[in-house]
């Protein structure tokens, strides 16, 4: 390819993260801004003084903590569940090779397309008999691993197929059972792949939205996903509150992204070349 | 005395593909046993087999008399290096070497010793703290063995442990791993689809095809008796010259070669019967005198240096070799001689050998 392509192509690619990276920005702008100059004609693409007051305000007015809590505590929950037997279903689907994990894996990529909105209704109806609705928090979990456990597998299972089975064997011979060899040789072999996985896993659970504004229905219970959504009421919005809010809620999901954002694309992408 | 391992009527099957059939096959103390034969004719199956990789669909497989049929591998006490050599990525060398010891509960103290005693005897004691990706071809090989002999198991299986490195290393490590295994008196069975590596290390060699033993002995027996066209071809290089012929029932067969020429077999038989004639390149002998049997045209010539290949022309093709070099040139016609006592025979139709 020669420069010039090179340079369009990458001129191309900072407009569309322009384009993408500029509600983020908005974002943090705003919750800096005073009410009145959120209206300001034309816009201020910056703040005049960061109104860093709106973050203290907001801390304590909204229960950040209580919904910051939630949140972390259903994305513990389905990270928990979904690493837990994932990654054995995965190793399996990447060990053994017939026409039933054929089958299994074509089943487990369907079930990646359906929707959450689709899906809420049945599983609402089903938890609702189960008695689970008692435990909305613990319901919203299980909801919530159902839709990353086959995009946890998928991934898992790459990671695990860059292990060479001959590693095993050479355990296998070597004196390990089939669990040891598991977990001496093919885990921490597979550990990046799974690791980077279960955090996108994770990422999922601290974000989720429509499940838990479905099940959840006790405030206190809630995540801060729905708890935003407090502030956005029919007739007047609080917009400095909510970006405040967002902030704070996206901002430590972004901070793992960046810190971690090399590790991710290695983990993604382990098993494509080589 | 009881043989180390042994296999009897031994079956694999995968799904209806019969991958080993009727294998019987019995390994003494100490002895090196080399199994052989082309690619897919089932020799990692048999050497996985015996591991307990892979689980034997029937018959019976001995380890020191005690039927292991249904035992993991870990509980046969075998050491077996792999082609591809399987260290594991993520440890040292040292702990690679010593990761049976390991999982046996053998002291740090001891395996710290055992690592230092074998890194001395594969020649890779400065080399101990690296990571496998760290190392040559070569050296990976050498962890690989050494990883096999630092314990004592009852026997050292080995999947084409040579294959991935070059010639000439190959040529060394042959006699070194020949070596170590007369040391410490091991057992062991070594996969191979080189025969060479096979006649030169072995002190038994089985031929395998298509999941059938075709012959097992002595290499120089397979050499000199080989039971079948398929042994015949197989052991030998260059491999040997199959020619049509007929039996003149004189003690004589006439070769279907221009000119029709006769040599000499120790068998009578009937006259007129079909027959191949096999003939090893090496007893073959150029001589311009007259009086020798077979008269050919030289067609090609390749010199080595040490050794001159002549291939005469016309169908079939035959192969000679001689020592040194040679002033003999393509389109020469020259007499072939057969050393005495090297023609073999076989059924045209089933490949056996024929024996007067
Ligand atoms: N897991 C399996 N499922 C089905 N068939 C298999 C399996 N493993 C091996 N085979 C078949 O069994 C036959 C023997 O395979 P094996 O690996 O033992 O060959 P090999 O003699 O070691 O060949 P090479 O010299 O190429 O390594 C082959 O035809 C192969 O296709
Ligand atoms: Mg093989």
């Amino acid at each position: 390819m020669s420069a010039l392509t090179n340079r369009l192509m990458l001129a191309a690619a900072l407009a569309l993260a322009a384009i993408y990276l500029f509600p983020l920005y908005w974002m943090y702008v705003t919750s800096l801004k005073t009410q009145s100059s959120i209206f300001a004609v034309p816009p201020e693409f910056l703040p005049g003084t960061p109104q860093w007051q709106n973050y203290v305000t907001i801390w304590e007015l909204a229960n950040i903590p209580r919904f910051m809590g939630n949140s972390l505590f259903i994305a513990v929950g389905v990270t928990a569940i979904t690493g837990l037997f994932g990654a054995g279903c995965a190793y399996v689907l990447a060990r053994y090779r017939n026409v039933w994990i054929d089958a299994a894996l074509f089943t487990i990529l369907m079930l990646q397309v359906l929707p959450p909105s689709l899906m809420v209704t049945p599983i609402f109806v089903g938890f609702s008999w189960a008695g689970l609705l008692e435990y909305p928090r613990i319901a919203a979990i299980l909801a919530i691993s159902a839709k990353t456990m086959p995009f946890f597998v998928i991934l898992c299972r790459a990671a695990f197929m860059t292990v060479p089975r001959e590693l095993e064997e050479a355990a296998l011979v070597d004196g390990n059972s089939r669990a040891g060899a598991f977990f001496m040789i093919v885990l921490p072999l597979a550990r990046n792949g799974i690791l980077i996985s279960a955090l996108l896993v994770f990422m999922q659970g601290f974000g989720e939205y429509v499940y838990s504004a479905s099940i959840i229905a006790d405030n206190r219970l809630q995540p801060a996903s729905i708890g935003m959504t407090n502030y956005l009421q029919p007739n007047q919005v609080n917009w400095n509150a909510i970006m405040a809010f967002a902030a704070t809620y996206v901002t430590p999901i972004l901070a793992a992204f960046v810190l971690l954002q090399r590790q991710i694309v290695n983990g993604l992408t382990a098993g494509a070349l080589k | 005395m009881t043989p180390q391992i042994e296999l009897v009527d031994v079956q694999k099957h995968y799904g209806s593909f019969h991958a080993l059939k009727d294998i019987n096959l019995t390994v003494p103390k100490g002895q090196f046993v080399a199994l052989v034969g082309p690619s897919g004719c089932g020799k990692s199956t048999l050497l996985r087999s015996i591991a307990g990789l892979e689980r034997i669909s029937g018959g019976t497989l001995r380890i020191e008399a005690q039927v292991v049929n249904d035992l993991p591998p870990r509980k046969r006490d075998l050491a077996m290096v792999f082609q591809s050599y399987a260290l594991y990525p993520h440890m040292s060398v040292r702990d690679n070497l010593t990761y049976a010891l390991r999982l046996n509960g053998v002291s740090k103290a001891e395996r710290a010793k055992a690592a230092e005693e074998v890194a001395g005897v594969i020649g890779l004691e400065d080399l101990l703290d690296r990571k496998p990706r760290e190392l040559s071809g070569g050296q990976r090989q050498r962890v690989a063995m050494g990883r096999a002999i630092i314990r004592e198991p009852k026997a050292f299986l080995f999947d084409e442990p040579l294959s991935n490195l070059d010639a000439a290393l190959r040529v060394r490590m042959r006699k070194e791993v020949r070596a170590l295994h007369d040391r410490i008196g091991a057992t062991s069975v070594y996969v191979t689809h080189d025969q060479i590596e096979a006649m030169t290390m072995a002190d038994h060699v089985v031929v395998l095809r298509a999941g059938v033993i075709e012959q097992q002995g002595a290499p120089m027996e397979l050499y000199d008796r080989p039971a079948n066209r398929f042994v015949a071809g197989f052991i030998g290089s260059p491999a040997m010259n199959f020619v049509p012929g007929a039996l003149t029932g004189a003690g004589t067969v006439r070769l279907e070669l221009p000119g029709s020429p006769e040599i000499g077999v120790e068998m009578g038989g009937e006259a007129g019967r079909a027959v191949t004639v096999g003939l090893r390149p090496e007893h073959l002998i150029v001589g311009r005198e007259e009086g020798a049997k077979i008269p050919v045209t030289i067609g090609a010539v390749e010199q080595t240096g040490s050794s001159c290949y002549l291939f005469t022309e016309g169908d079939p093709e035959v192969l000679v070799t001689t020592e040194g070099t040679s002033a003999i040139r393509a389109g020469d016609a020259v007499s072939l001689h057969v050393a005495p006592g090297h023609v073999h025979l076989f059924d045209p139709k089933t490949g056996l050998t024929l024996r007067g």
